[in-house]
């Protein structure tokens, strides 16, 4: 089965803008691959002409605010940056635990890419913004502001009639509705520093985390450590595998 | 052989079955977002149900629901027209959300767009609900109707030759499978009828507290009426990608008008005007700063009615508290036109204007008289008394910046009641002190005219001189200002007994009004007929002077 991915088009919002943007892609999302019985929720946004609509779950409520409490800590300490959330769908296989590896087999049939460009507010806004829900972030950028509302809103409609075609045009990938289970499991993936602990790779549509990478690493490591810097081929070749290797995982 | 024939017929009642539902569940989607009055926004209390209560408690999920795990409120209109395509689903559904606009000068009592909803027609081959015949006509009745969507949900049949075509693939024309897809096209119908133009009518008709000059209507039928082409240019198109079955598609489009903004958030009846009963401004007597607006609305309304009572006459007769005190005086003031009432002032503590003016004796006591004049007027109100004291505590934290508010005995030209020498500051102290009954010199030479007003006073009565206040001498200007204090109706709690008392003891305030002002100010305190505050205020002011 394939990974069907969509990639969805790329909306500059502000960084108060956001909370809202987000929760009305990724419901939008949800929603249409909540198979289960639902009892829809209407949701109003406050900065747009706009109604999205929930699945109702509480759990699915939570989930999508914490990670998207967390994109925007991360925004935060990386303004003024392109980025990129990705809401990915899945079946969980099988574990097959080895003794050097845990690898939890997680198969994704479907992936969206939520493509911001996101521009921070003045200091002395930011520190405001994060402990309200929409903030007014000052007088002085009102006019452009009010200006670029529309031509956002008209971009956050086109996202959502994108998601709609994709979901419409794309079906044969869904798997099949399990009893009881009201949404397909999904993670959503945000931008974060770089970590040891886990990489991920995505390889044929099937996507095995493991720990090996951090083994390789940790390995090359310790030959780096044991270099003695006269050799310099190898050196040359770490570098380049090294950063290859760090490509491939990603942030 | 037999079982597998009989499973044949069973899955194909059963793909029947899912067809005449889709249709259903189509039209409860897009009726119970365009119907005002039939929709589940206005219960946004009881939306939410999370998922585990609804599978648990299946009680509260009715069967119809479960069709297509779509959970949604009732829509009767959504039910009562669907009845044709239980029988035959081979007819399409045609959804035409109509966009009424009622004409200037409507009669909203005869207008009822629940009733014009209700009427409808229905018959096997027209199922028709929202206008009879006679109401369709552009104009009729001055009612504009306009086509704002139409949707199409229709069961395409595959010819024979094209079902026999597709066994290769009679795996994606399962039921589950068809029935996963049919979820997921009403899934996505139902956020696209929320993401159109016609949904912002909905919903501002649906939370608007105004009386709109539109509505939305519907009307359900199994055939398309073709637009012209100077209509279709103006509709676009959004069409949903088709299920397939094994014996025909289901296919959901719409086509819709991109609306102009002022339809929706078109200023309808304006609400009529209220009077703010509760509005919480500044706290009462905690601050110099500006005083509510509709508390001056609602003294202005009493001092109308006050005016315009049968009974109220500038007779000395007994009469409601609120109404005994100085009413002569506020006769005469009340019936001049000029500066009903002003706006809530800016804070008095800011006012240049005032701290310029505030070694200035003369201002003072001209204020104090307009204020008076402004407690007459007030009746007894409280917030007259929040003038009142607000003033006082003006005199008190100023005391110190200026050469006070002082009543000066002997310094003529500045305690005159020339205007103008002080009017600009009384301008100035009125735009700070926001008075309903604002009194201006002219009000003042208007009661002149009125002698009767001022029988009672005694000396207080002197003609006025057009113009200007009468120009006497001080102690007789001090007294009359002390009289119309001590006609002022106590304040707050003490309204009701030191009006009495101010009234039986008017001719002695009188007469030792024009005598001493020092001996005025300590029968006033010894009267409790004015507030105690402003009476020490005074006493102390005159002793400074004098």
């Amino acid at each position: 089965m394939n990974c069907e991915v969509c990639q969805l088009k790329e909306l500059e919002v502000e960084h108060y803008e956001l909370r809202e943007v987000l929760r009305c892609i990724l419901h939008t999302i949800v929603f249409q691959r909540a198979l289960g019985l639902v009892r829809p929720k209407d949701i109003d946004l406050e900065l747009f002409e706009i109604t999205y609509v929930q699945c109702g779950d509480a759990e699915v409520e939570k989930k999508i605010d914490e990670k998207i409490e967390q994109f925007i800590s991360w925004v935060e300490k990386h303004p003024n940056k392109k980025s990129q959330i990705c809401l990915s769908f899945y079946e969980v296989k099988s574990k097959q635990p080895s003794w050097f590896t845990n690898k939890i087999e997680r198969l994704y049939w479907e992936q969206w890419y939520v493509n911001l460009n996101v521009s921070q507010l003045p200091r002395a806004h930011s520190i405001k913004s994060r402990h309200s829900k929409v903030v007014d972030p000052g007088e002085s950028a009102s006019e452009e502001r009010s200006a670029r509302r529309p031509a956002l809103e008209a971009s956050l409609r086109d996202v959502l009639f994108q998601i709609i075609k994709f979901v419409n045009e794309k079906k044969d990938h869904v798997p099949p509705i399990s009893e009881g289970v009201i949404y397909f499991p999904f993670e959503i993936t945000i931008p974060r520093k770089r970590s040891l602990e886990n990489f991920n790779l995505v390889f044929d549509g099937r996507k095995i985390v493991f720990k090996v990478a951090l083994r390789n690493y940790f390995l090359q490591f310790i030959g780096l450590c044991f270099w003695d810097g006269y050799d310099k081929e190898n050196a040359a070749d770490w570098a380049s595998n090294h950063a290859q290797l760090m490509e491939e995982l990603g942030s | 052989m037999a079982s597998s024939h009989n499973n044949m017929h069973s899955e194909a009642a059963k793909m029947e079955q899912i067809v005449t539902e889709f249709y259903a569940k189509s039209l409860q989607i897009i009726l119970e977002s365009r119907s005002p009055y039939m929709s589940s926004r206005n219960f946004s209390g009881e939306q939410t149900l999370s998922p585990s209560s609804s599978s648990s408690s299946s009680s509260s999920v009715r069967p119809r629901d479960k069709w297509f795990n779509l959970a949604l409120r009732e829509c009767p209109a959504a039910l009562e027209n669907c009845d044709l395509w239980r029988q035959s689903n081979s007819e399409p559904m045609v959804v035409d959300v109509i966009l009424v606009q009622r004409p200037v000068g409507w009669d909203q009592v005869n207008f009822s767009p629940k009733r014009d909803l209700v009427r409808h027609f229905s018959s096997k081959e027209r199922c028709l609900v929202g206008w009879s015949s006679d109401q369709e006509e552009l104009g009729c009745e001055g009612k504009s109707e306009k086509i704002v969507e139409r949707w199409i949900v229709q069961y395409e049949s595959r010819k024979a030759s094209d079902c026999s075509s597709g066994s290769r693939r009679s795996s994606n024309y399962a039921l589950h499978n068809v029935y996963k897809k049919s979820i997921l096209l009403l899934r996505s119908l139902y956020v696209t009828v929320r993401l159109l133009p016609g949904y912002n009518i909905f919903r501002d008709l649906n939370s608007s507290g105004q009386i709109c000059t539109f509505t939305l209507g519907h009307r359900v039928s199994s055939f398309v009426e073709p637009f012209t082409r100077k209509e279709e240019a103006e509709f676009q198109r959004f069409g949903f990608t088709p299920v397939d079955t094994s014996s025909g598609r289901l296919c959901i489009s719409v086509l819709y008008r991109s609306l102009p903004s002022d339809v929706c958030s078109e200023p309808s009846t304006p609400m009529s005007p209220q009077f703010i009963p509760d509005y919480v401004g500044k706290p009462i007597g905690g601050s110099t700063e500006e005083i509510p607006l509709p508390s001056y609305v609602t003294l202005l309304t009493v001092v109308i009615a006050i005016v315009t009572t049968p009974h109220f006459s500038p007779s000395p007769s007994p009469s409601p508290p609120i109404y005994i005190p100085g009413r002569h005086l506020s006769t005469g003031l009340l019936r001049s036109e000029s500066a009903p009432f002003s706006l809530p002032a800016p804070k008095l503590a800011n006012s240049p204007a005032l701290s310029s003016k505030h070694r200035s004796p003369s201002p003072p006591l001209k204020i104090t008289r307009s204020n008076t004049s402004r407690i007459d007027r007030s009746m007894g109100q409280i917030q007259t008394g929040e003038a009142i004291e607000k003033f006082h505590s003006f005199g008190k934290d100023d005391s110190r910046k200026s050469s006070g508010v002082k009543l000066s005995c002997n310094s003529s030209p500045q305690i005159s009641f020339s205007r103008s020498s002080s009017r600009s500051f009384q301008d100035d102290f009125d735009d700070e002190y926001p008075c309903p009954f604002d009194v201006e010199d002219v009000d003042v030479t208007d009661s002149s005219s009125r002698p009767e007003s001022f029988d009672q006073k005694g000396h207080l009565c002197e003609p006025l001189e057009p113009g200007g206040y009468p120009k006497k001498s001080q102690d007789a200007a001090v007294g009359a200002f002390v009289c119309m204090l001590k006609k002022a109706p106590p304040l707050r709690q003490d309204f009701s007994g030191s009006v009495n008392l101010s009234e039986a003891s008017r001719p002695e305030t009188w007469s030792s009004t024009t005598q001493e002002p020092r001996q005025i100010s300590d029968a006033t305190s010894s009267q409790q007929g004015v507030s105690v505050s402003i009476t020490s205020f005074w006493s102390c002011s005159i002793k400074d002077n004098c």
